[in-house]
């Protein structure tokens, strides 16, 4: 079978290519990355932009500088906790219940109920009851939990008034009292009547119970009358939670950071200045002077007897409850939260940002980009560079004087300022990317291909052609170009590289083409959030990469370079 | 041709050259920013100051009278006045210029130092696994981005170690008389030694893997046989008769370095806080600072093109074969 010339001439580079062993793995090296590119959303398991987010049955202990993270109990969130002579309860969604006898292990407890639970409370003979959404009134006695019969309604809190009589709050201003033992329900009249949530409440010292609610509504039970009257504890923003201790201190936590204190049964309400703005969704206070406050983000604030102190805590996860037993504090959560530079797991193979994107999906999607540029940019190069050369090294004279000339001013132009001038000046656009890594790097080309063609436009064939009445294109493209092939491949491969770090560098810069993913701007973006001090996960995979990518391409490209340097072939 | 006449022509092309790229820069800045002025309004300029700006940049007049105004100026050294810092522009590029070249020419010479005795050594070596080795770690440097080897050293010996400083050039706050009197301190060298490092890596592996090569080629020369059949020690062999004539294609490679030394390493420069160049360049495009990008990049391009002409002079008196063309 007979080739075109120029057919022939390409495949002796591909031959030299697959004798040599290093440029062999570095066009399987080279062919995964390929593969990555095109089929980047079979194999990322996220979208790349997607801000990830998780539920998680989170548990945090108060440790000697920080609260730590201990294993979750489960994926759904925790909701409330009670506790009483050792004995503990947490509630969550969907029907989530977990008990715990003095000292041992959480147990999940069976319960006929698929319904978010919101509260729960122990009385002195460790009953408990549980309260949620869809009228859920769960009541445990240690051995199981029956489901009491109840309206629908959104029930958000719930206290023992005595040992067989609840209180129980909910979000369209209920307020009911549970019999325990006979199950009937009878409803309270709220002096306010118009709808408002009412989020939580809590027995004070003297038997009444305190119901807290939307837009600093306050409402004191009486059990001795069975009325309800309202209360002013100044504020009014939407309270979330309220703790009662047995001597009287109380703490009333709300949206925006509000913190309500009283230190003694009969003392005034004080408005505490928080140290952050975030909801608080529990609160905890001792009569020891001992308080803590917990809300979205992982925001954990102690009370150190003058001030409100925001404390560290290991995770941002949003925080809905808080259970003091003894020395051990536990702070409950979590509902949705966004998964924030999360080390790598199952879920997130390399980790996530600091937005909660999956970072395994943004670097398989950042090989698009490197091979885009690098192959459009480095074939951009070579088309210029080649043709220069060619042209140049051909009819000499005044039209290589020109070119070449043109080449030496390009050398004085330092690559990088002008590539940031280029993108200064026509916003950052992929073809900008392009143009700025290629406008410049065909110089070494062109001077290459020049010297090439000059000893070859001497050579007999070439001269053969030109009496046979060759014109000069024929002569140039069919004759003197195969010639030069294996050098156009080499400066391709070595131009990919070049090509491929450039976009990266620019990217880098925070100039790369914007709403795109790539290697480079995932390492612009761990730069800017400051976090890339500490989540190597972060750092690591683009580089790897980008010098794996490179890496693969000088390899192929060592293999041409005894076809561009006879003296070496001669050598092997 | 002779010498002198060589030496005319090449100065003039440099100047040509130079010539073209002010021009190319000129008509990019007014193609991309008609108006440059009108990002001073968001920084509460008045019509008047604004209108103060435009005179003296010309930008009322028609575009060949900016031009030659531009070039008159650039002629002058005269520059104007950056946006950002409210002061002459010439002032600052200067100082930025001095870091950078600092910065690069240690680099540089360091990895010349190191490149050039280990791709001898690996060329004696050739074929061992150490050879292969030698090449595989050359090329990954070659390979890997600066700004992520950059970063990852901040990491281990910055953050982790706590060894290296990781930022700036000296701890701030610091007195100095002059560029000489800032360097020359240990705190300098103390601030220098990462960035240096990162860029002098990177570096290492073209003098190497050329040395290494020609080397190979050298060792099928004659004289060399000669060498040996004289009974020469291999060592001796290695370096005082294969190296020397091997080292031609490196000092080539390391005149086109240096030519392009003063465009230094923005990456490298941003990474590591150093107040170059090149770092500068790219605060101006953030900020839209068009008098000190301006400025900055050709007095840039000024200082490759002198260093490149610098370097083609020296080279010509180096070796005598090449030709005054």
């Amino acid at each position: 079978m007979t080739l075109p010339p120029i057919l022939r001439a390409a495949m002796g580079p591909l031959r030299l290519m697959v004798q040599d062993r290093l440029a062999v793995i570095g066009m399987c090296v080279l062919g995964v990355i390929i593969a990555m590119a095109l089929f980047a959303p079979l194999l990322s398991p996220h979208d790349p932009r997607h801000i990830n987010e998780i539920e998680d049955g989170s548990v945090l202990v108060r440790g000697s500088d920080a609260w730590e993270l201990r294993e979750s109990l489960g994926p759904l969130a925790l909701n409330d906790a009670a506790h009483h002579a050792g004995q503990s309860v947490i509630v969550g969604r969907s029907g989530t219940v977990w008990t715990r006898a003095a000292a041992g292990d959480w147990t999940r407890a069976e319960v006929e109920t698929e319904a978010d639970l919101n509260a729960v409370d122990l009385n002195a003979d460790g009953r408990a009851i549980a309260v949620g959404g869809l009228g859920t009134i769960l009541l445990g006695n240690g051995t199981g939990w029956q489901v009491v019969p109840a309206p629908e309604a959104d029930l958000r809190s719930v206290i023992w008034l005595d040992a067989v009589t609840a209180l129980i709050v909910g979000a369209n201003e209920e307020i009911w009292l549970l019999d325990a033992t006979a199950g009937n329900i009878v409803e309270i009249d709220s002096p306010v009547g118009r709808g408002f949530p009412l989020n939580a409440v809590a027995l004070d010292a003297d038997g009444t119970a305190l119901i807290v609610g939307e837009r600093g509504l306050a409402i004191r039970y009486d059990p001795d009358t069975g009325t309800a009257a309202l209360e002013r504890i100044g504020s009014s923003r939407d309270l979330n939670h309220i703790h009662i201790a047995p001597g009287g201190a109380a703490l009333v936590v709300g949206e925006r950071g509000t913190l309500l204190r009283r230190d003694s049964a009969d003392g005034a309400w004080v408005t505490d200045p928080a140290p952050d703005t975030r909801a608080l969704r529990a609160g905890w206070i001792g009569d020891d002077g001992r308080a803590v406050a917990a809300g979205r983000n992982g925001i954990i604030m102690e009370w150190d007897g003058t001030a409100w102190q925001i404390v560290p805590t290991e995770s941002e996860r949003h925080l809905r409850a808080l259970l003091v037993v003894g020395d051990d504090w536990l702070a409950l959560g979590s509902d949705r939260f966004v998964t924030r530079l999360s080390p790598p797991s199952r879920e997130h193979w390399f980790g996530t940002d600091h937005l909660g994107r999956d970072l395994f999906s943004q670097n398989v999607h950042g090989s698009q980009i490197a091979l885009l540029v690098g192959f459009l940019g480095a074939t951009l190069v070579v088309l210029i560079g080649t043709n220069v050369g060619l042209i140049a090294g051909y009819y000499r004279g005044r039209t290589e004087t020109i070119l070449m000339r043109t080449v030496d001013v390009m050398y004085g132009i330092p690559f990088e300022p002008f590539a940031l001038i280029l993108v200064l000046l026509f916003q950052p656009s992929l073809t900008i990317v392009i143009l700025a890594v290629s406008l410049l790097t065909w110089r070494t080309v062109a001077r290459l291909i020049r010297s090439q063609v000059l000893s070859l436009r001497e050579r007999p064939f070439v001269k053969a052609a030109r009496v046979a009445g060759a014109s000069d294109l024929r002569i140039m493209y069919l004759h003197i170009f195969p010639n030069v092939l294996p050098l156009v491949f080499l400066e391709l491969a070595i131009i990919v590289g070049v090509s491929i770090i450039a976009e990266a560098t620019l990217s880098f810069l925070g100039l790369g083409p914007p709403q795109s993913i790539s290697w480079g701007g995932i390492l612009h973006d761990a730069r800017l959030s400051g976090a890339w001090r500490t989540a190597w996960w972060w750092n690591l995979p683009p580089g790897i990469l980008i010098m794996t990518t490179v890496l693969s391409v000088f390899f192929i490209s060592r293999s041409l370079e005894v076809v561009a340097n006879p003296r070496l072939r001669a050598r092997q | 041709m002779t010498r002198r006449t060589y030496l005319i022509k090449r100065v003039l092309q440099a100047v040509f050259s130079l010539w073209i790229i002010a021009t190319i820069l000129f008509f990019l800045f007014r193609m991309g920013l008609p108006d440059p002025t009108s990002v001073l309004i968001t920084e509460g300029l008045n019509a008047e100051q604004r209108a103060a700006v435009r005179a003296q940049f010309g930008l009322e007049d028609p575009l060949w009278r900016q031009y030659v105004l531009f070039l008159t100026n650039a002629v002058q050294g005269e520059f104007g006045t950056s946006f950002s810092y409210r002061a002459p522009v010439s002032e600052i590029v200067w100082e930025r210029l001095g870091n950078t070249m600092v910065l690069m020419l240690a680099a540089i010479v360091l990895a010349y130092a190191i490149g050039v005795p280990l791709g001898a050594w690996l060329s004696w070596r050739r074929g061992s696994s150490t050879d292969t080795v030698g090449i595989f770690v050359g090329l990954m440097f070659r390979s890997a981005p600066m700004f992520w080897t950059g970063m990852i050293a901040i990491l281990i010996f910055g953050v982790g170690l706590s060894m290296f400083p990781t930022s700036g050039m000296r701890t701030l706050p610091y007195d100095a008389d002059g560029f000489l009197d800032k360097i020359f301190t240990l705190d300098f060298l103390w601030h220098a030694i990462l960035p240096v490092l990162i860029v002098a890596l990177y570096y290492l592996g073209s003098p190497m893997l050329i040395m290494r090569n020609t080397m190979l080629e050298v060792y099928g020369e004659d004289f060399i046989e000669m060498a040996r059949a004289k009974g020469l020690p291999e060592r001796d062999i290695l370096y005082k008769h294969a190296a020397r004539n091997a080292l031609l294609p490196v000092v080539t490679q390391l005149a086109v370095t240096i030519g392009l030394a003063a465009g230094g390493q923005v990456v490298v420069e941003v990474v590591f806080s150093w107040p170059g160049l090149g770092r500068e360049i790219l605060n101006a495009v953030r900020t839209s600072d068009f008098p000190l990008a301006q400025a900055s990049f050709l007095i840039m391009a000024a200082f490759v093109i002198s260093l490149n002409l610098l370097v083609d002079i020296l080279y010509t008196t180096l070796d005598p074969r090449v030709s005054f063309r």
